[in-house]
């Protein structure tokens, strides 16, 4: 078999670059290991419920937003059937010491008179920081879209800047205000402890500027996505394990799997990039390149029940709201096993409420997540791939009733019955990601993330990995991927035509 | 404490043994990116391997940017030994 382009990796990284070279005209083939396309946007189904493994909400989808110009551009956009969160929605913020609740608003005006009312003694910090995250973000292309690209994606390095929590601890002394502020950590996975204020800024404001739904969850975006390939022959073959790239006269000549070997001249990598090395003949990169490469730090894994309530209208006051219970100050991601009342927990049903009778039934889906660590299931992970030992099910089934006996108690859910559960290990399994780190390598203080180009001409990286987390910076990576092969600012005017 | 001299060898040594060089071309006058063959890619490699090795942070991007032969390297890096020696 024969491509221009082999991309490996069908999670929303690899299925952008893909649908960006194949606008360009290039021939495109996607290899993904696992049976289904889509990596974390799938979804699942228990009882006829389906459940969204990753995505829950999404920012940047408001007009003239990054991910709805790039999905505009590359015709997704008419597939999807979005929803702005209405104004009432939030993200409900329970503190677990004091019990009180404050509403993160997608909104900079409404979150900034939440958070005046609920801290009336601290408005100075809150306008420092909601200002601070719009300054931030303002010189960043992704969110300034008349920046050119280039000056900010070679001034990554290196990643000094400034910490979260020396800028949060200088703003506020109060624990409640600190956790609240340090919240949206939980959605790129970094302890504030290690995160950059401008990491922990593009992935707040990205929030607090809109926050969406999309009808179908992220099963919707990989179908749409797979629908302008259909058109654009881009072929995605599932079932195929990479096992090695190419290599001829110094530069990517193919890519075999278990199955097939397809020459190609370029070949994108979307997994952890700790996982190519094994890809690659052996001298390909330095030792240096390898070390750096094996030592990267990642994210925080998840424990997460999917779970379903008998009526849908149960969950009525859960359509636009995601129930968080946070501990105060700065420990939102650390895990507390002795003492689960203090640790950080999610309730979402992604599902929401919708008038589409077709999906009535997505909306008995409910998710529970909480931040986990390897060492959880390090015992359990002899066993390779499918078989795990019988103490496995039951520590699952312990650690998720753990789980539901918080919800009930902070939120009076009782009736959850549990469908699936998710571990660090089936994270790591399905995911494809070390320690199930539920968003790859963690983009943080002190650590050199790599780029899209590499040493091997013909090899280039994306994912969230490399530029930036979640699905906004999954797709981001995509786009910069394909910019660097194509030209990065012809393409990024292209796509910043649909505005 | 870690001497001048002591930290100009375990640069050379990691310069040897993280990039394939000859020990012989790791001279100070030796210029990274055209006599050593490095790059823009390996310049991060490089700073990784260090901050590794002696336990400390390049973090003065200008700094790094500035240097060109592996003289310059070896006065970088015993700057920050001594600046973090006098932070403790």
């Amino acid at each position: 078999m024969r491509a221009e382009v082999v991309v490996i990796g069908s999670g929303i990284s690899g299925l952008t670059v893909a649908a960006l070279l194949a606008k360009r005209n290039r021939q495109v083939v996607v290899l993904e290991r696992n049976q289904k396309p889509g990596g974390a946007l799938r979804h699942f189904v228990r009882r006829g419920i389906p459940f969204d493994i990753g995505f829950h909400y999404s920012g940047c989808l408001g007009s003239g937003k990054i991910l709805r110009v790039l999905w505009e551009y590359l015709g997704i956009w008419i597939h999807l059937r979005v929803h702005p969160f209405p104004s009432e929605g939030n993200d409900c913020l329970t503190l677990r010491h004091s019990g009180k609740s404050v509403r993160a608003f997608f909104s900079y005006e409404r979150l900034e008179d939440e958070l005046q009312q609920a801290f009336p003694n601290e408005a100075e910090g809150v306008v420092t920081y909601l200002k601070t995250l719009r300054d931030i973000c303002d010189s960043i292309p992704f969110y300034n879209l008349d920046l050119p690209l280039t000056p900010f994606l070679r001034g990554l390095f290196p990643p000094a800047g400034i910490g979260l929590a020396p800028f949060l601890t200088s703003l506020t002394k109060d624990p409640d205000l600190q956790a609240v502020l340090v919240s949206p950590a939980f959605l790129y996975g970094v302890s504030p402890r290690q995160a950059s204020l401008a990491v922990h800024a593009m992935v707040a404001h990205a929030f607090i500027s809109g926050a969406y739904a999309i009808d179908g969850g992220g099963q919707a975006i990989v179908d749409a996505f797979l629908s302008i390939f259909r058109k654009a022959g881009v072929e995605v073959l599932t079932g195929q394990e990479v096992e090695s790239i190419i290599v001829t006269d110094g530069k990517v000549a193919g890519v075999k799997t278990s199955e097939m070997e397809i020459s190609c001249s370029q070949a994108i990598y979307t997994g952890h990039p700790a996982d190519l090395l094994d890809l690659v003949p052996e001298g390909t990169f330095r030792q240096a390149h390898c070390s750096r490469l094996q030592d990267l730090e990642n994210t925080t894994s998840m424990f997460v029940v999917f779970g379903a309530v008998d009526n849908p209208a149960s969950l009525r006051d859960l359509t636009w709201v995601n129930h968080y219970a946070i501990p105060s100050g700065l420990d939102i991601l650390d895990v507390n096993l002795i003492c689960p009342e203090e640790s950080a927990l999610l309730m979402t049903a992604p599902g929401r409420r919708y008038s589409d009778p077709a999906l009535s039934n997505a909306s008995r889906g409910i998710i529970l997540m909480r931040p986990a660590s390897w060492d959880e299931v390090a015992p359990f992970s002899i066993g390779a791939g499918g078989t795990r030992p019988a103490s496995y099910k039951k520590w699952k089934s312990q650690s998720a009733d753990k789980l539901l006996d918080q919800a009930k108690k902070l939120w009076g859910y009782s009736r959850i019955e549990p469908l699936a559960i998710g571990s660090p290990l089936t994270f790591r399994d399905k995911l494809g990601v070390p320690g199930g780190a539920v968003y790859g390598v963690r983009h943080c203080l002190n650590q050199y993330n790599p780029g899209a180009k590499t040493r091997l001409p013909g090899l280039w990286l994306s994912g969230q990995g490399t530029l930036m987390t979640g699905i906004v910076g999954a797709s981001l990576s995509g786009l910069v991927t394909a910019g660097e092969i194509e030209g990065l600012e012809p393409l990024w005017d292209e796509v910043r035509q649909c505005r | 404490m870690i001497s001048d001299e002591q930290v100009h060898q375990r640069v050379a040594q990691i310069m040897a043994e993280e990039f394939e060089l000859e020990p012989e071309s790791l001279q100070p006058d030796a210029t990274l990116y055209e006599d050593l063959g490095l790059d823009s890619l390996d310049a991060v490699d490089m700073v990784v391997a260090l901050e590794k090795a002696f336990g400390m942070k390049m973090t003065d991007e200008e700094a790094v940017r500035a240097v060109r032969t592996l003289g310059d390297l070896f006065d970088l890096v015993c700057r920050l030994k001594n600046q973090q020696v006098a932070k403790e």
